[in-house]
């Protein structure tokens, strides 16, 4: 309509109601690299696809999947720069609150504050919303948890979910295999499973990563010895 | 994008907006200056062969009484470094936690194991920006990808490294027992032992110290906190019959029953 009059100004909403750069956002983390994340009964794990721009780039030197505290850990999809910055402040308001609570933040708490610092981008003058979509996993008292958090600064716990490229194809694959009281061997072989739906060309040890964090609380990276004993030839 | 920021105080550095009235009102000698809780203390630190052992006493004093017969002084600041604080206690403690906060933040940045040298420069140059009001004084020991490491930090920000240190009140009777017994190349056994030593000797010959002795050992991949090492003043006496009287042990005078 007369949206695209309105799609310059961060701070100003279109007739229709909607903020048109968000939207963008949004559009940006939708041809970003597919991730996704499964939570199960007993642990969470994330995965992504690292589709390197050149054989040349040396890929142990990326780290799509990183660990905000040692119980809660993050993977995006979108723009790397954009995660990179969101993934300092949240370290840094997860270490404040345990200095000033001596407690280890809980799941909930820092989604909330990371969402916050997104809608703070949406509402200031100057800036562009952050293009990645971030998918926490965390197992805390509340026992393990799964949020999706918007460019918006909107988030939403989910018991399995995709975002990215190859969005609905991964989710409806997620929908069928997705099982309630799964537990974390057999989630990570669905995620591996999922990623492989869309992958384009040979799916190996170096080209994903997965993080998974289980009952004993310690978020790690795993991709290199879990993918050979999950896939079958 | 600091409209969210509201209510935030400003940063950095003392504020020494109340110093004119706080010295105005002590010459005056109104209101008496408040005594806070000092840590009168003897804390120690030695290098071993294959790292560091830090020690201090458990007393904490209030002006001329023990307010704490068991607090600790051996603080956390990274998996592989430790610190014993002096001074003022709340200092002692608000100083290190907040470096142990950045070394976390920095070793989530980098990836790696947080070095010696890294908790001491972050602590120095805080001291340093408060100007000596921060009255914290440091024993500083760890063990990092660079070997072993032991440091003194003073409360206005400048620093020692040594192969053995001691600071507080019983410092000076915890380093006669280092100067005439310390060598190089120390087991564990002879470091611990060595280490008891001057604690117990600022324990016995110092009124602001006393109670029980910590003991930190670090090493190369390894930290052992042993939490009141040694307890060379155990309570004596205790009655048998215990310390509860029964009733009309007094007296009473008057008696009045509320309805309950």
């Amino acid at each position: 309509m007369g949206d695209s009059q309105y799609s310059f100004s961060l701070t100003t909403f279109s007739p229709s109601g909607k903020l048109v750069q968000i939207e963008h956002a949004l559009t940006a983390v939708g041809s970003g690299q597919t991730s996704l994340g499964i939570k199960a009964s007993n642990g969470v794990v994330i995965a992504t696809e690292k589709k390197l721009p050149s054989i040349l780039v040396d890929e142990s030197s990326v780290h799509k999947i990183q660990s905000l505290t040692p119980n809660i850990g993050v993977v995006y999809s979108g723009m790397g720069p954009d995660f990179r910055v969101l993934v300092r402040k949240s370290r840094k308001q997860a270490e404040q609150y345990h200095r000033l609570y001596k407690e280890p933040i809980p799941v909930t708490q820092l989604v909330r504050e990371t969402a916050a610092v997104m809608q703070e981008f949406t509402q200031s003058g100057g800036v562009r919303p952050f293009g990645v979509s971030l998918l926490v996993a965390g197992y805390d008292d509340k026992g393990p948890q799964l949020y999706q958090v918007d460019p918006s600064g909107s988030y939403f716990s989910w018991k399995a979910s995709a975002m990215g490229k190859n969005v609905s194809n991964a989710k409806t694959f997620l929908e069928k295999r997705y099982v309630e009281e799964m537990e974390l061997d057999d989630a990570v072989h669905t995620a591996i499973l999922t990623l492989k739906e869309g992958f384009e060309g040979q799916i190996s040890e170096k080209n994903i990563e997965i993080g998974i964090i289980g009952e004993k609380k310690e978020f790690r990276q795993v991709a290199l010895f879990i993918f050979p004993l999950c896939v079958s030839a | 994008m600091d409209n969210a920021n509201i209510g935030i105080p400003p940063k950095g550095g003392f504020s020494f907006d109340l110093c004119r009235r706080n010295d105005m009102l002590s010459k005056k000698g109104i209101v008496p200056p408040p005594s806070y809780r000092k840590t009168g203390t003897t804390i120690v630190g030695l290098i071993f062969q294959n790292g560091v052992i830090l020690g201090a006493d458990t007393r904490a004093t209030a002006g001329s009484i023990v307010c704490d017969k068991n607090c600790e002084k051996i603080h956390y600041m990274a998996p592989n470094i430790y610190c014993c604080g002096a001074g003022t206690a709340a200092d002692t403690e608000a100083v290190t936690d907040m470096v142990s906060s950045q070394l976390q933040l920095h070793r989530y940045h980098t990836g790696r194991e947080s070095r010696v040298v890294t908790a001491l420069t972050l602590l120095k140059s805080n001291l340093f920006k408060y100007q000596g009001h921060v009255q914290a004084a440091l024993v500083l020991g760890g063990v990092d990808a660079t070997g072993p490491h032991l440091h003194t930090i003073y409360p206005h920000g400048s620093t020692d490294t040594l192969p053995f240190a001691t600071m507080g009140s019983g410092s000076l009777a915890a380093m006669a027992v280092f100067e005439s017994k310390y060598r190089e190349g120390l087991t564990k056994e002879e470091g611990i032992s060595l280490v008891c030593e001057a604690i117990c000797s600022g324990i016995f010959n110092d009124l602001g110290s006393g109670s029980n002795v910590d003991i930190c050992v670090i090493t190369k991949g390894d930290k052992e906190y042993l939490r009141n090492h040694q307890l060379p003043n155990p309570r004596t006496y205790i009655s048998s019959k215990g310390y509860s009287f029964p009733k009309k042990t007094e007296g009473t005078c008057i008696t009045k029953l509320f309805p309950t």
